[in-house]
């Protein structure tokens, strides 16, 4: 697979040369693959947010350079042309619904598309798309956004990022004050985004069941380094190292971490539920096989 | 904005960190007072070896200092030079139709400059050592006497407090705000003046519901807490009038009696 985006030594420092300056990336280089869906976890403060802001050049990095498809991101680069770059990485940021402003809804849709120059016309077709991908019912295509309820104001916010068809799409922390059915719906549209249309997904979250049940990348930050990469199964492989991290194990993990604990041999640790299913079916076949 | 240093707060524990807010603040209205009775080289010489005394106890580096004042530069120069080139009277050394400059424009224009820094410096010591609470508190016990004219000074200070303590989340959800339309190609800062403020939409009207949003999230809050109005509450935060500050004033008050002694001659 290509390479979609690549940090090559990567510092970025906020405020730097005053005495507020503060290290918030520290020397990471990390690849992540075209049509991948990698997620970043880390404690508060790791540095996730910042790491993914460099994606689309809202930040530029104090040292290093990082390659976004033939882009190449320069502590030089300066915000001249970054236009048309950032079309194609979508940016949804924590609480988006936050970002809204139009008179009514489909307005609020249509104004990235609009502009990056499309026309009007083809504009509310992306429009009307993006509704339909997000789960919006036209019928609140006309209303105000801020009528709308919590959980209807992020998709019209998300779906004004998906409008603008982007290749790259990075959500941070998406489902962030969601209820259980909201939450659901959020991953469940951010995998069809992957599996359907082909879109790189970068997903910053603390939910650990979420990452084992839809990322095959993940990224561990901590204080402002890169301290692992690899598939969801590496990472919890090592649940004393991932505790040090200041990160939990996803539920099903933890739950047979505690039979382990408790006298049961697990061999394995499974990640998702039904791997958990599956290996406690095993453990009650041999069982029965063993008492006859 | 980065290096922009003016109103903003550098933790510490210097001699100047550790008096009390109200002290701090007139003071350096008694020293801006002081800094017009000023009128000759000596008196002003005075004040800055005061102001730098000051600077010294701060703990903040000098060159931090002036790189901090920095942006205001441009302003001293302008006025500077309207006082030099427009003042009237004196020698005359120069003269290009109503621009001229005089001995006497040059002192004066000398003088406008060090007024500005001495005021520039102190107001930046002020700020640099006092937490924005400890200001709103500050504001609250001086201007307790203006109780007795019915002036609301609780609620003043209450506002003030609020205010303060919401511009870094304002600034925060702004510069938020500010990224989330950059990636959804807004182009901020740049081409027709037109373009620029129908750029400014899309950051303002968020901005602003954002900010109802809180009003009305921590009127809630409030209101849950126990908050009636603004009498009868007693304090949290409590500045007690200290030594430091007693023999701060008796330093300042030296200055500015030897400022009017030297005026005199």
């Amino acid at each position: 697979m290509d390479q979609a985006i690549s940090f090559d030594h990567v510092t970025h420092t906020y405020q730097a040369k005053t005495p507020y300056a503060q290290d918030a990336l520290n020397d990471v280089s990390v690849t992540i693959a075209e049509n991948s869906f990698t997620a970043i976890i880390g404690h508060t403060g790791s540095g996730k947010s910042t790491l993914v802001q460099h994606i689309n050049a809202l930040l530029k990095p104090t040292q290093g350079t990082i390659k976004v498809h033939d882009k190449l991101i320069t502590p030089t680069t300066t915000n001249k042309n970054l236009k048309e770059f950032r079309r194609h990485v979508g940016m949804v940021f924590q609480f988006p619904e936050k970002q809204l402003f139009e008179e009514t809804v489909i307005k609020d849709i249509m104004f990235g598309p609009k502009n990056y120059g499309v026309s009007e016309a083809d504009a509310k077709h992306a429009a009307v798309d993006a509704m339909n991908l997000v789960g919006l019912d036209q019928s609140l295509a006309e209303k105000s956004p801020f009528d709308l309820s919590g959980g209807q104001m992020r998709r019209v916010a998300i779906a004004g990022v998906l409008a603008m068809r982007p290749e790259i799409l990075i959500l941070d922390e998406p489902t962030a004050g969601l209820d259980p059915q909201g939450h659901k719906e959020m991953m469940t549209l951010a995998q069809r985004l992957h599996d359907h249309d082909q879109m790189t997904i970068i997903l910053v979250t603390h939910q650990m069941d979420d990452v084992v049940n839809y990322a095959s990348q993940v990224i561990v930050m901590d204080r402002g380094k890169i301290v692992k990469t690899g598939s969801p199964a590496q990472i919890f492989a090592d649940p004393e190292w991932v505790y040090e991290r200041q990160l939990n194990l996803p539920s099903s993990t933890e739950f047979a971490q505690r039979l382990i604990d408790a006298g049961i041999p697990m061999g394995k640790l499974p990640l998702t539920v039904n791997q958990l299913a599956d290996r406690i079916a095993e453990l009650v076949a041999k069982g029965d096989s063993m008492n006859e | 904005m980065n290096n922009f240093l003016f109103g903003r707060y550098l933790p510490g524990n210097s001699w100047i960190h550790q008096m009390s807010p109200q002290s701090k603040l007139t003071l350096s209205f008694y020293f801006v007072v002081v800094i017009f009775f000023a009128n000759n080289l000596a008196s002003y010489g005075a004040l800055a070896a005061l102001i730098i005394v000051v600077v010294l106890l701060s703990g903040v580096s000098i060159t931090f200092f002036l790189k901090g004042i920095r942006p205001l530069i441009w302003l001293i120069i302008f006025t500077v030079s309207l006082q030099i080139l427009f003042s009237a009277g004196g020698h005359v050394f120069w003269q290009w139709g109503p621009f001229s400059i005089s001995d006497l424009s040059l002192i004066n224009g000398g003088y406008i400059f060090i007024r500005f820094l001495l005021i520039i410096m102190i107001s930046t010591v002020l700020t640099l050592t006092t937490t924005p609470l400890a200001i709103a508190d500050g504001v609250q016990t001086v201007l307790k006497p203006l109780k007795k004219i019915h002036f609301p000074v609780d609620t003043l200070a209450l506002m003030l407090s609020i205010a303060l303590r919401f511009v870094p989340t304002l600034m925060d959800e702004m510069g938020t705000i500010l990224n989330a339309q950059r990636s959804r190609g807004v182009d901020f800062g740049s081409g027709s003046l037109k373009h620029r403020v129908q750029a400014a939409v899309p950051l303002l009207v968020p901005l602003f519901t954002g900010a109802i949003n809180h009003a009305e999230n921590l009127s809630t809050a409030m209101e849950a807490r126990g908050f009636s109005d603004s009498e009868h509450r007693s304090k949290y935060r409590v500045y007690r009038w200290q030594g430091k500050d007693t023999i701060s004033w008796l330093a300042f008050l030296a200055v500015g009696g030897l400022v009017l002694w030297i005026r005199k001659h």
